[in-house]
């Protein structure tokens, strides 16, 4: 029972990492690929890093994994936001 | 006692995270900005993330999420760094 579900959150994380690199590959805009990539691989880690916080199941790994995921969604829209801003900045230079 | 994983599930997450690479690697080599590149990159480092996590799950031991942790945090930086410098290059 445990194994099934471990393996179905370790399926389904490293899935959602595919289709977020695929929306990086597929999607023409900036603005697009990021509304693809950080979204879904933030919660590609997450189902990640439960399975394998569930794999060990020790009190440091849980400790560790909620650390990893309350970090990965309090740096990954910051990391977003910066980077869309420079390009936002530049794209309404060369407009104008 | 620790759940045994099939190998069918390692060998499909580590081809699942494999192709997410090279998928990322091509937008990285003909990005057309050099924003696209960075995000590459981002994505590159939680693909990487991935990796370590599935690995340390493949060989049973639980210290490789330090290295998760200190790869989430330099990713952040330097996401945050390399735009900051774009910002203020002009």
């Amino acid at each position: 029972m445990k194994e099934m579900l471990i393996s179905i959150l370790m399926l389904s994380g490293t899935l959602f990492i595919l289709i977020a690199a695929l929306g990086l590959i597929r999607f023409k805009d900036l603005y697009s690929r990021m509304h693809a990539t950080t979204k879904a691989t933030s919660f590609g880690l997450l189902l990640l890093v439960v399975g394998v916080a569930l794999f060990f199941f020790t009190g440091i790994v849980l400790l560790k994994a909620i650390l990893i995921v309350l970090f990965i969604y309090l740096t990954a829209p910051l990391a977003a936001h910066s980077i869309a801003r420079s390009f936002r900045n530049e794209d309404q230079e060369s407009r104008d | 006692m620790e759940a045994i994983i099939p190998e069918t599930v390692h060998y499909t997450a580590f081809a699942f995270l494999l192709i997410a690479l090279v998928l990322a690697f091509f937008r990285l080599m003909r990005g057309p900005t050099i924003h696209d590149r960075i995000v590459a990159m981002d994505l590159t480092a939680s693909i990487i993330m991935g990796f370590i996590l599935l690995y340390s799950v493949l060989i049973r031991k639980a210290f490789y999420f330090d290295i998760a942790i200190v790869i989430s945090l330099i990713s952040f930086m330097g996401t945050v760094a390399i735009s900051t410098y774009l910002r203020q290059k002009r």
